[in-house]
């Protein structure tokens, strides 16, 4: 293969880098986006923007904050794209959304601390099914048929898991962020 | 999350239902622009459903469901990068899918066809059907850092159970039963195994559960029938047989049959030694039990404080604790001219909340009822009441409904689903725009279910509000509101009105069909008021607390 030793760091730099932040970005687009096949749509637009912007990055700068610029500007191209019946944000909702959410990363940063212990906690049956109801490509709709059961049924089942969730969530991150902080 | 910040339970049922709805793609469009103005002007709202979509979006990307790659990560770098250096991110495994749905169909279809679908609420109500164990009893139960509160008729699972300090009864489905003193450490794993890590443990195990394994840290007891006592401290352990026999293995060497009257040493890192019987300090049924009759007296005590400062509240209209006289159930409300007392039909005097202490009525018989009559107009009507519900095997369960249903009267019950039912008839001279045979003009507002069979004989204090000056309807379980509706302009009625009517039944059915006709609240009631306003959240949370039974 062609290509320089310095293609390839450059290319490693923006691999890396990234691979780090994709879950923060994919939660920073999914709190703009109805669904996760759209944050999935986005996420990937973002990233062939920003390896085609890369050589625009300076190292010495946040990369969090730099992607989710390009982030934002790729979910507000997506919601004029998209048809009017979907529910899609007005756009001076999105951009406030993600306002509050850059400014928020080390306080989501933190919940999601929180929900890795807040998962253990839960009882193996729920954890299972949340875990079911959360592998990529798998339709709540076909689950409930194969056991038989409404799909209404297994949201109920499903809104009931992570309200205790946020419960748990909740309580932990206030325990977390007096921990971590000031004495 | 800043402690004054806005919880997601803090929401009203509504709002949480459209950011739950939202996630799940079926919110209506209607709601998703109520929802959409919510969110643009509610800056407390607007941040709890960011941390809500940042749980889900979190949720997919967990890298601990269960091993299987997550099929986004860097999958489409591939095909975008320009050079062809092999990458260094998780790449999609092709028959991830497939794979993820065989390797947990097995798995989690079987909780999720677990006979008795769970009631949707809270864990902390203890509402779920599944488990295999109960809390029985509680003993000043202060519970370890990190950990929900649990309350007696709690249902157990696959947890670990930690107590700080007191002492708990764990009764297991097998018929095995668990005394645990705190600080205590135990792992439940099913109805016939646990773990002890750490504390003081007496276990039963009758003839039915013969065979029942409790876990030290390195040691397997296997319980013959019998009631023996472990203790688990630090590197040591104890076991001492009280009667009958168990087996047990000590790391990895012989397995011992040790009969009553018995005890032995349990180092973790050596091996077992015998010890003479009363070195440990077993938690004792009899102490526990005295201890838990000390509590219910100063429980029932508080409880009856609250109640002589209730029955002096100006805004009560009737405050009814079912202590019988003569056939009568006394209004024990101080401000009212009026006599209110109930006329109690062939309901039954049981124990209340308190055995011993406080009495209850049982509505089990189709006739029973307590009768009423409350002359006067009212603006808003509270309905507090504390009920054990045995079952719910009538289509109605009703708490409290007005005779004629007549125009300004309420109606409040129960359906077999387990939602609370709270309506006003508007206009009974109009006709139901729902059905056609329905009567007079009115909406029936529904709480989410809220009961289910796993909490029978379970007490439980609920209450809903009929607020007209705010246009809005409210359903309250043990403090907690979980829902909350708008009353629409046509549906709204000023003037409120009771008249004749009862606790726990319905007399005057307009249906011959018996499965409607027949409202008798197959359960107890031992506590129920009604307020001429709209409590504040505050107060119905309050009027739990000041109420409820154990802490």
């Amino acid at each position: 293969m062609a290509h320089s030793t310095e293609d390839d760091s450059h290319y490693e730099l923006f691999v890396r880098r990234f691979t780090h932040h994709e879950p923060d970005l994919r939660r920073f687009l999914r709190s703009m986006l109805p669904t996760h096949t759209d944050t999935d749509e986005v996420l990937q637009q973002t990233a062939i923007v920003i390896w085609k912007k890369f050589d625009q990055y300076d190292p010495d700068t946040q990369f969090m904050k730099w992607a989710c610029v390009i982030a934002r500007f790729e979910a507000l191209a997506y919601r004029r794209k998209m048809a009017r019946d979907r529910h899609v944000f007005r756009e001076d909702i999105l951009s406030l959304i993600a306002d509050e959410s850059l400014e928020e990363i080390d306080q989501q940063n933190l919940e999601e601390e929180a929900l890795e212990h807040c998962l253990s906690q839960l009882p193996e049956g729920q954890r299972k099914l949340v875990e079911l109801a959360y592998t990529p490509g798998i339709k709540v709709k076909d689950l409930a048929a194969e056991a038989g059961s409404s799909p209404e049924a297994f949201y109920m089942r499903l809104n009931r898991i992570r309200r205790n969730l946020m419960k748990c969530i909740e309580a932990k991150t206030v325990q977390l962020s007096a921990e971590g902080g000031p004495a | 999350m800043k402690p004054h910040q806005t919880r997601f339970e803090d929401l009203t049922g509504e709002e949480q239902g459209w950011i739950e709805s939202y996630v799940n793609g079926t919110l209506s469009e209607p709601d998703f622009e109520t929802m959409e103005n919510r969110v643009a002007s509610d800056p407390a709202f607007r941040a709890v459903f960011r941390r809500y979509l940042a749980m889900d979006s979190h949720l997919l990307a967990n890298p601990e469901s269960g091993g299987i790659e997550h099929s986004g990560t860097g999958a489409w770098l591939e095909e975008e990068r320009p050079v062809s250096a092999s990458s260094p991110t998780s790449l999609l495994k092709p028959l991830a899918v497939a794979a993820a749905l065989a390797f947990f169909s097995g798995l989690a279809f079987m909780y999720w066809l677990v006979p008795g679908e769970p009631a949707i609420t809270g864990e902390e109500k203890g509402a779920s059907a599944e488990g295999f164990a109960v809390i029985g009893n509680l003993s000043t139960p202060v519970w370890k850092e990190g950990t929900s509160p649990r309350r007696a008729g709690d249902t157990l699972s696959n947890e670990s159970f930690q107590l700080a300090s007191g002492t708990a009864e764990i009764q297991f489905f097998s018929g095995a039963t668990m005394i645990v003193a705190g600080p205590a450490e135990i792992s439940l794993t099913s109805a016939w195994e646990a773990t002890c890590l750490e504390g003081r443990v007496r276990m039963r195990v009758p003839p039915a559960a013969r065979g029942f394994k409790l876990h030290a840290p390195s040691t397997e007891i296997v319980d013959l029938g019998t009631e023996f006592g472990l203790e688990v401290n630090g590197d040591e352990a104890h076991v001492e047989v009280f009667e009958g026999e168990i087996e047990f293995q000590h790391r990895d060497g012989e397995k011992r049959l040790v009969e009553s009257g018995s005890a032995w040493k349990l180092p973790l890192g050596e091996s077992e030694s015998p010890l003479q019987t009363g070195q440990a300090d077993i938690p004792n049924t009899s102490d526990f039990e005295s201890e838990a009759s000390r509590l219910n007296r100063d429980d029932f005590e508080r409880w009856a404080r609250h109640r002589d400062r209730l029955r002096r509240d100006p805004r009560l209209i009737a405050y009814y604790t079912f202590d019988q006289k003569g056939g009568l159930v006394p209004d024990l409300t101080t401000g009212s001219t009026e006599n209110h007392d109930g006329a109690i039909v062939l309901a039954e005097p049981v124990d209340g909340r308190w055995p011993g202490l406080k009495s209850a009525l049982e509505f089990r018989r189709p006739g029973a009822r307590v009768r009423v009559n409350i002359p006067g107009e009212f603006e808003a009507f509270t309905f507090s009441a504390w009920v054990r519900i045995d079952s719910l095997d009538r289509q109605y369960s009703g708490l409290f409904l007005g005779d004629g249903y007549e125009t300004g009267e309420p109606h409040w019950q129960i359906n077999d689903e387990g939602q609370m039912m709270l309506s006003v008839m508007v206009d009974d001279s109009r006709p139901n725009p729902r059905a056609k045979n329905g009567r007079g003009f009115h909406r029936v507002y529904f709480s989410p279910p809220m009961w289910d069979r796993s909490m029978s004989g379970q007490w439980i204090h609920l209450a809903s509000i009929f607020d007209p000056a705010n246009a809005r309807v409210s359903h309250f379980v043990n403090g907690e509101k979980i829902h909350s509706q708008t009353i629409e302009k046509e549906y709204l009625i000023k003037q409120l009105r009771i008249g004749n009517g009862e606790v726990g039944n319905w007399g005057l059915p307009f249906s011959e069909d018996p499965t409607w006709a027949i409202r008798n609240l197959n359960g107890r009631i031992d506590e129920f008021a009604i307020f001429q306003q709209a409590l504040s959240e505050t107060e119905i949370a309050e009027l739990f607390e000041n109420s409820r039974v154990g802490r």
